[in-house]
């Protein structure tokens, strides 16, 4: 009986000890961000640095480590938190004042959002200080300025190309898609690849497949209602052509058969498909585990006409400052140098495409073992549209798209009932 | 006696004491009830009549949430289709379950294979389950439309399934009754292993007809049972969201949208809590009601029997 109770009071205390050793670990943390801005013993300034999966992505880490032996006054500490939780702890530490110096940002769209809230530190200043042309971002650094300050700097960008299968085009004995074709030269080129249980072209079930080629040419963005989304209509009517004739899967096939387009490209039996420049990645760890086995390349993305070849559409990754960093200098020297020239040479070697990219750096990533034959030419780009505006609603947005977009597919609604719907919905939110 | 009881508790009476060690039984778990239900179903319940988006200063908003909601047709569509979706569920949940509780509940070869096969659904996951029952409801060359055709349903009489707006429900309850069956099933089985024999062979002498004896002994006799079933899968059916958001994402368009997927998309997608909570306390006092209303009918019920 006593030993009972013994063990009980010793079982709670070490229960207890252990919840204080919990706070004194989080106090220690803190303690130590406090070093960090008011510099440690050895002189040297620690930046704490979100960022997501960094172990997944070497090419991070090895652009943060090249930092460290560039600036060696300068100690990166990394918080790594799973990609799944970034966004829901990211919040939280911001909002918690946790002690947080950089912040790789990985939906943009949620950088309007950190605006608002007053969490990022305008940087207008360094890159006027440090003269930097914005439009060497290919158009994507324009992206992250809100009220004329500049919040934010992008490290990593991902486009649109047109990935396609060399093995289809060659059994048929046509010509490689050329690097300057319109949509309707997609659309004939995809019917005349059809056939032999083989698919012109692949049009994955996103919304995308039809408004990105809408708003390619930057006119437009998906928040702009105000002509009814006529713009879109005509890469409806395409795909719903494209559809009856049969040079693309239907909608309905590929929903109910949740079929996944890298899947659907390794299985070989699809010509042609626009598609990220992420998936450059994915196609070859398809052929290097050998659940694809074929020839493909990239050409550059189809483009309406009267567009100029070269103009695409993406995303990129932001890099930002908390408002609330100790050290403002050395946190900007981080960005300048990761999203700067060395960065990108990192990044590029390691077969990412940087934000900061010219000629150069799309020869670095062409130049990659396992990168087809001419895909240097196909990765040049003039212009990235951002996929999603960074604005406010963007997300209901992109959801009532997303409704409506299977209505048309389905043929539930024509296009013109479907874009009126979205237009009414959008206004709603919008107004 | 007293005497004796304020000697063991030392000034502590003996009921005191059997409270006191009652309540320390089930503290963690009603400490554990407290901090990840009850506190968050009364701060949700605060939250319906706020304005907030997670950040910024929570204002005070009356019942202007309420009032958004009810004006809004995507709520209303998915109110709609929530009752929708749980009247047929339950309703050939229960009749399916019942069926196959008749069916198993006799001295069969193998009957406890048929027992599990039939329970398994219930115990699959759910995503798994999900991709395949997609696949067969393919539209053209999926399973279902298969055997449909072969029953010689016309080629352009066959239905949609998920990917059509008038097929997307149905299938949805088709699945959902699938899954459910198995459950309740056992329970109806329980439930009617516990019924007298000596009803059945009074009646066999009575010359009852087996349909006669099932409206008259079997049926009644389950009434409990009734209740239970029927009352858990009002509660399942208006809160599923899972296997909806698996098999369709509430698609095509807005057809199979539930009031959880709405709560869902208010509170991810637009981070407007006040009217996340709005809804989701709507969707509480609807599943509040009918479950007390069952209570109330129950106990009339048993009081007549």
């Amino acid at each position: 009986m006593k030993m009972k109770r013994i063990a009980a009071v010793g079982l709670t205390t070490v229960m207890t000890a252990s919840m204080l050793a919990g706070c004194g670990g989080g106090a220690s943390n803190s303690d130590k961000g406090n070093d960090s801005n008011g510099g440690s013993a050895d002189g040297k300034t620690t930046l704490k640095v979100s960022i997501w999966d960094s172990t997944n992505n070497p090419a991070d880490l090895e652009a943060i480590n090249a930092f460290q032996a560039a600036n060696p006054d300068i100690k990166i500490d990394l918080i790594d938190i799973p990609s799944n939780d970034y966004n829901t702890k990211l919040n939280t530490m911001l909002n918690g004042g946790s002690p947080l110096d950089v912040i790789f940002v990985k939906q943009a769209d949620s950088l309007k959002n950190f605006y608002d809230k007053g969490q990022l530190l305008d940087i207008t200043q360094y890159v006027k200080d440090a003269n930097i042309d914005l439009a060497n971002y290919n158009g994507t650094a324009e992206n992250f300025s809100f009220d004329g300050k500049q919040v934010a700097l992008p490290v990593r960008t991902d486009y649109y190309v047109l990935y396609y299968n060399k093995d289809i085009f060659d059994a048929k004995g046509i010509e490689y898609p050329s690097n300057d074709m319109t949509w309707k030269e997609f659309e004939d080129l995809a019917a005349q690849l059809t056939g032999d249980g083989n698919y012109g072209a692949y049009m994955h079930t996103w919304q995308a497949m039809a408004w990105n080629w809408g708003i390619q040419d930057g006119k437009n963005t998906i928040m702009s209602y105000k002509d009814g989304y006529t713009f879109a209509k005509p890469y409806y009517e395409m795909l719903l052509r494209m559809q009856d004739a049969g040079s693309i899967q239907t909608y309905g096939q590929l929903k109910s058969g949740n079929i996944h387009y890298s899947g659907a490209f390794a299985q070989g039996n699809v010509a042609m498909m626009p598609m990220g420049t992420w998936f450059m990645g994915m196609i070859q760890g398809k052929i290097a585990s050998g659940e694809a086995n074929m020839k493909w390349g990239i050409a550059t993305l189809p483009h309406p006409e009267g567009v100029e070849a070269g103009y695409t559409m993406g995303a990129s990754t932001p890099l930002a400052i908390n408002a609330k960093t100790k050290a403002p200098d050395a946190a900007w020297r981080f960005v300048e140098f990761m999203t700067g020239k060395e960065g990108a040479e990192i990044y590029a070697k390691k077969g990412y495409i940087p934000a900061l990219s010219d000629e150069n750096t799309i020869k670095t990533v062409a130049s990659n073992e396992g990168m087809p034959e001419g895909s240097e030419e196909a990765l040049q780009v003039k212009n990235i549209v951002p996929d999603r505006p960074i604005k406010d609603h963007v997300g209901e947005v992109d959801q009532i798209l997303g409704e409506q977009h299977s209505m048309i597919m389905l043929g539930e609604s024509t296009v013109d009932e479907g874009l009126a719907e979205i237009t009414k919905q959008v206004k709603e939110v919008l107004e | 006696m007293a005497n004796k009881t304020k000697q063991a508790g030392k000034g502590i009476s003996l009921n005191t004491r059997n409270t006191m060690v009652g309540l320390s039984f089930i503290l963690p778990n009603f400490i554990g009830f407290c901090l990840f239900t009850l506190v968050p179903v009364v701060f949700s319940f605060i939250l319906s009549f706020m304005k907030w988006d997670g950040f910024t200063q929570m204002e005070f908003a009356g019942f202007q949430n309420f009032v958004k909601i009810f004006g809004e047709k995507r709520f209303l569509d998915s109110l709609g289709h929530t009752f929708y979706f749980a009247f047929f569920t339950v309703i050939f949940s229960m009749a399916a379950a019942l069926g196959l509780a008749l069916l198993l509940n006799r001295k069969l070869k193998c009957v406890n294979f048929f027992r599990s096969s039939i329970f398994f659904p219930y115990v699959a996951s759910i995503v798994a389950v999900s991709c395949v029952w997609k696949a067969m409801f393919m539209e053209d060359g999926g399973v279902i439309n298969g055997a449909l055709q072969m029953l010689g349903v016309a080629e352009d009489m066959l239905p949609g399934w998920i990917a059509s707006t008038k097929w997307a429900m149905p299938a949805v309850i088709i699945v959902s009754v699938w899954r459910n069956m198995g459950y309740f099933m056992i329970i109806y089985l329980a439930a009617l292993q516990d019924i007298p024999h000596s009803l059945y062979e009074a009646a066999e002498i009575d010359g009852a007809s087996k349909w006669r004896q099932f409206v008259r002994i079997t049926f009644p006799m389950l009434t409990p049972s009734h209740f239970f079933v029927f009352m858990m899968l009002t509660i399942n059916s208006f809160k599923t969201f899972d296997m909806v958001f698996l098999l369709t994402e509430g698609g095509p368009g807005t057809a199979t949208q539930l009031l959880s997927m709405y709560v869902y998309n208010k509170g991810f997608i637009s981070w407007d809590y006040g009217v996340t909570s709005a809804a989701s306390m709507v969707l509480f006092l609807i599943v509040a009601t009918i479950t007390i209303l069952q209570f109330r009918v129950e106990k009339k019920f048993n009081d007549f029997m």
